[in-house]
Order: C-alpha cells, then structure tokens, then sequence
C-alpha cells in the first residue's frame, strides 16, 4: 500500500503549494479522511452505451467505488465513490456560444482528472470555459463528502464538504463547506463555509452566507475528523441500503416504469414509489414512498422521501426533499435539504425556485406559495419572510437590494430569467419533453447501460492501485 | 534658487508628538494636540504620533487614519461586511450594508468612550523600510521616495538614529516655493 500513500502525500502537496497564498495547509484536513483500507475495499465501474463515446484511461491511480460514463482519464488520483459522469461532454463539431464569439469544437471533449483526490465527488456537465472546450480538467485539487464539480474544470483548489462549484474555471481556491459557486471564473479566494454566491459579471450578483452557528448543527468539518452533522447522519443512516445495491450483480428493477423513464441500476428504490413517464432517476439517488410526476427527476446523491412531485421538478445533484408536496415546475438546487416533518408537510407552489444549497427543516407546518424565489436557512414562516421573495418582485430589482443575510446587486430580471432558462435546459437535457418519438434526453438515452467492473492489485505495495488501462470501442 | 536637503525640511524629533509603547490612545491625542499648540513655524499641522520604546527609538507611528481606525467596532459582522469586497459588490453596497448594521450597533459616546482606553500598539503601524530617509538626501529624491510608496511622511536618519520628520506638506511648500521662484525668473 506504500504507493498508495505516496500518491496522497504527492496530491496533498501539490495542493498546499496552489494553496500557498492562502496559507492553507490541507494536510490535517484529509490525512486520516479516508483510511487506506477503505480505499482497497470497493471495485470500480464504468458504464456502455450505444449514445456516449467510450474512452477510458486510468493510470497509478485508485478508483474505489467510483463510476464513469464518456470520455475520461485519470492519472496519479485518487477517486473515492465517486462519480465522473460525462454524459454533457461536447462532441466534435458542437459550437460553442460565447459573448459574441461561436468557437467549433475541434474534438470530443474528455474529462481529465490529474493528481487530485475526490471524495464522493460528482464532477458532471461540460467545460463551460472558452479557453479549454475539449479539456474538462480537474488538477491538484481535492475535493471532500459529496462536494459537486459541475460544468467547472478546476486548478489547485481545496472544495469542502457539501460544496459546489457550478460553472465557473476555479484556480488556487478554498471552497469552505456547504459554499456554492457559480461566479464564471474565480482564483485566489478563500470562500468562507456556508457562502451561496452567483454572479454573471457586470449582469448581477447575488450573494447569501449562512449564519455560521446555525449551519454548524448540520455540516460541521474540522482538521482531525470526518465532516459531522445532521447531514452526514442522514446520510449514514441510509448507507446500508446502497451496499445491497451495488454487492448484487443482476437486480430486478423493484417498481414498474414506464418505456420512456430511466431508473439507474444503481438507486435504492423503496415501497411505494411511483415513476411517471420521462422521469429520469440517476445512479445513487434514493427514493421511498416517492410519487413521482411526469418529467420530473431524481439526480445523483438525491433522497425523496414520502414526498410527491406533480411533474417537470427537478431535484439536483445532493438535493434531500423530506414530508414535503411540490407543486409543478419546481426547482430544487444542488445540495438543498428540505425536511418537514409527518404532522408538519412542506408544501412547495409550482414554479418555485429553491436556490442551490438551501436549507427547509420545519416542525411546524410550511407553504411557500407559487412562484417564489427560496434561500438561506428556514425554519418557521419567520425565517420564509426573510429568505424568500416572489419570483416578480425579485424581477423588478434594478439596481440593488438586501434582505437579511443576502445581498443582490444588478438587475434582478436578468438573474430570474438566467434561472428559468437553465431549469429549461436541464429538464429538456433530462428527456422532461419526450413524446413519444423526438426530445430525447438523458431519461431516454440512459436507459440501456451495461456496467463493467475493474478491480484494484489486492496486495504489495501497489496495493489498492489500479493497473494503467485503457479502454475504447 | 535653493537646493533643498531632507533636513532643511525636517521637523526635529524634539518638536514632533510623542508618546511611549503602553500609552492609551486618549494620551496620544493629547500629545498630538500638545505638539501642534507648541509647532507654529508653519500654517501646516502635525498629522501623526510617533511610538517611542523605552531606549526612545521609534517603533511605530500612528496617522490620523488609525485614530479614526480605533472607533471602528472589530467584530465579526463587521469583518463579513467588509469580506463583501472580494465578491465584486461596489463600495456603495458595502456602505449601505455597514450603514444597515451601525443601526444596531452601540451609542457613539460608549464607542469613543472604549476607543480611548485602546493602546497605541494595537493601531500604529511599524515603519517600512521605505519610510526612512537619510537626513543629507536631497529633496528631489526625497519626493520620488513619498510618491513611489505612497506615503503621507518619511522618518530622517542620521547615521541610525531618528531625529526628525519629513512631512508631505512641508515638502509640498517647498516645491511650491521653488516652482514659483522658477517661474519668477523665466
């Protein structure tokens, strides 16, 4: 296992090297993070079907428990149970939309992951950068439990537990825990836990940071232990029916669905769950008593739980929807943990927008009405008052505006109309909008994968290391 | 027309304000005012305070700048507020944003009250290398030396001891002065 351990010390150290302006030192962060013989225990598996390209390169590298679909290489990582889905990669002869500039894409694009360390990470989506259309590159970088690098090649970078990075070239950065960015282009920041930031230069800038106390109770990480928090036991408490999910090799599908949804072999469906057609439901997503309306979808690290979604709702990647009803159209962003309560239902009205990284956990009873914007931390109708506006009123921001812990600036109509397009694309990409014949999406094209399994040395000092293979049609 | 050196432009260390390492801020400011009732060779007024150590060396000078830094409250709302920055807000947000939580902060009175019992230490800044000048300099030099780092004076030397102040203002008069004289004879 002695390689095994020199590759951590290599990745640690090109990190806090990137991080050196900060004054960062990640050592005592990720040291004793994942003990070495938890990494040798799980296999890894990549995924085949007839709509994506295949090519695959791993080299001095440990993919436990990771899954890869697309095209991607990973040389001198470490990936623990994580997922590098490159399902949205672009494809040779795709054209690029930027500013005023439409740039061809010479080849298919790769996800590359080079010395960096990824703890049940999902990096999804394509290069949104200009400058690297082909290379989705992912460098001395660590990322921490269910940090989500979506659409966002990154350099250098330290990403907490429970963070996003969304569409945004990230160089030298701490991203602190549970912080969600969406900025275009950041380097050299150190972005404190808890911060939800968004921003389309010169177009606005939405800012929101979490009361660090209150946050605390649900995802606390410090240097010594493993992230703590309601989050992590909510989490933990469901582990177990993952292990029975991915130890058996043939499973029957436990609930019917419909020829133009998409259930992933690797989600853990519980009684009485519904699937209506064009619901997409992807790999790690958990689902118990879940009802489930048409075009509605389930994304990676997701849980709904006695929850009903009419239809056309998205939950995002590590998105937690507990006791609650949504209504049409709704969106749940990354990471969000909404939780009501059996007496006490979340009751969410259609076409809402429930911001990236918010938290929902009431005792008492909750409506948020149709048509609202949701951030922050809520709690009781108090806390709704001040984390939430509707989506019109919102779209009347011209300049700037601040409500409790957020603050805006810019032109709010952009921001809402910014969001609404991409709820758009997501459901369309997704297969929302199949019918019958054309709109394909993920829901559609997802359906007929087969998984192969690659194994790591079982003993020696490359212990735990997978041999350099390489994979194509 | 005159060839102006850094010492024919000093203010001496005897006639500058001065406190000692441990003093309160309120003593500073008496020091200040002190030493500008007993200054009248210019119109010009002292702006700082030097911080001596017990072999009178000085160790640190205090701007009017770090008085006014002393009445801000330190505590965390402040320092997020001021973390905005670096989001790309524009300086009216942040204002608007400190304007928002001065509403909740304490009364000005216990705010200055606090402030005056702080100690000199705290809020002077220690000299950088840039911000001494040899006494026998000359004064063009001496000029290139406050714009390039931006400072407001420079502490004179003589062999390694400090014994006076240069001051912007002063320096300013006499290009002023040697400008007027230029033009004068053209």
């Amino acid at each position: 296992m002695k390689e095994l351990e020199r590759l951590l010390d290599r990745i640690t150290q090109r990190v806090n090297i990137n991080l050196r302006e900060l004054e960062y030192d990640v050592n005592p962060l990720v040291q004793k993070l994942i003990p070495p013989n938890q990494m040798t225990k799980f296999y890894a598996f990549y995924g085949i079907t007839p709509h994506h390209p295949l090519n695959f390169q791993f080299k001095n590298s440990n993919l436990s428990g990771s899954y890869f679909l697309g095209k991607c290489s990973v040389n001198n990582s470490l990936l623990y149970k994580s997922d590098i889905r490159g399902d949205e990669l672009k494809q040779k002869a795709d054209v690029f939309k930027y500013q005023n500039f439409e740039i061809p894409v010479n080849e298919d694009e790769a996800i590359e992951i080079e010395d960096s360390f990824l703890i049940k990470t999902l990096v999804h989506n394509f290069s949104h950068d200009p400058e690297t259309l082909e290379k989705f590159f992912i460098r001395d970088t660590i990322a921490t439990h269910y940090a989500n690098i979506h659409g966002s090649p990154s350099d250098g970078c330290f990403l907490g537990p429970f963070s996003t990075v969304d569409l945004t070239t990230i160089r030298d950065c701490l991203v602190g825990t549970f912080s969600y960015i969406q900025a275009g282009e950041v380097s050299h920041l150190n972005i404190e836990p808890g911060t939800v930031w968004v921003r389309s230069p010169d177009v606005f800038n939405f800012l929101y940071r979490f009361p660090l106390q209150r946050l605390q109770n649900y995802i606390y990480f410090t240097a010594g232990s493993p992230p703590q928090g309601i989050f992590i036991d909510f989490v933990e408490d469901r582990k177990e029916a993952f292990q029975r999910v991915f130890n058996v090799v043939n499973l029957e599908p436990s609930v019917s669905i419909p020829s133009s949804a998409s259930l992933d072999r690797f989600a853990v469906i519980k009684p009485k769950t519904h699937i209506s057609e064009n619901v997409l439901v992807s790999q790690r997503a958990y689902l118990q008593n879940a009802w489930l309306g048409k075009g509605a979808n389930a994304q990676e690290q997701s849980y709904i739980i006695n929850s009903r979604l009419e239809g056309n709702d998205i939950t995002a990647h590590g998105a937690k929807i507990i006791e609650a009803d949504l209504g049409m159209d709704v969106f749940v962003g990354f990471n969000c943990f909404l939780r009501g309560r059996p007496e006490s239902r979340l009751t969410i009205g259609k076409e809402s927008i429930i911001m990236p990284h918010t938290i929902i956990d009431i005792r008492k009873p909750l409506t948020i009405p149709a048509g609202h914007l949701v951030w922050g931390l809520v709690t009781d109708e108090k806390d709704l008052e001040k984390c939430s506006l509707p989506l019109k009123a919102f779209s009347k921001i011209d300049t700037r505006f601040s409500k409790g812990d957020m603050i805006f600036e810019g032109k709010g109509a952009e921001f809402v109309t910014a969001f609404k397009e991409r709820i758009h694309h997501i459901l369309e990409t997704n297969g929302a909008f199949f019918n019958g014949h054309s709109n394909k999406g993920h829901a559609q094209q997802n359906q007929n994968i087969s998984f192969n399994t690659i194994q790591p040395y079982p003993k020696g000092d490359r212990e735990g290391l997978y041999p350099t293979i390489i994979i194509r049609p | 027309m005159k060839q102006y050196l850094v010492k024919d432009l000093m203010v001496p260390i005897s006639e500058y304000a001065t406190v000692s390492v441990g003093s309160m801020l309120s003593e500073a400011v008496i020091a200040l005012e002190k030493a500008q009732e007993e200054y009248n060779h210019t119109h010009y007024r002292h702006r700082a305070v030097l911080v001596l150590d017990n072999a009178k060396q000085v160790v640190g000078k205090l701007s009017q700048l770090d008085f006014l830094r002393s009445l801000e409250p330190q505590d965390e709302m402040l320092e997020r507020i001021k973390d905005i920055q670096k989001f790309g807000f524009s300086s009216k947000s942040i204002a608007l944003q400190q304007e928002r939580y001065r509403q909740t902060a304490p009364p000005v009175k216990d705010v200055f009250a606090k402030a005056a019992k702080l100690k000199v230490e705290d809020f002077m800044q220690t000299p950088s290398e840039g911000e001494y000048v040899n006494e026998e300099t000359s004064l063009d030099t001496a000029v290139h030396q406050l714009i390039n780092g931006h400072h407001l004076s420079l502490l004179v030397t003589h062999k390694k001891k400090i014994v006076g102040v240069l001051r912007m203002s002063d320096v300013f008069a006499a290009t002023f002065h040697v400008m007027k004289e230029v033009e004068a004879t053209e």
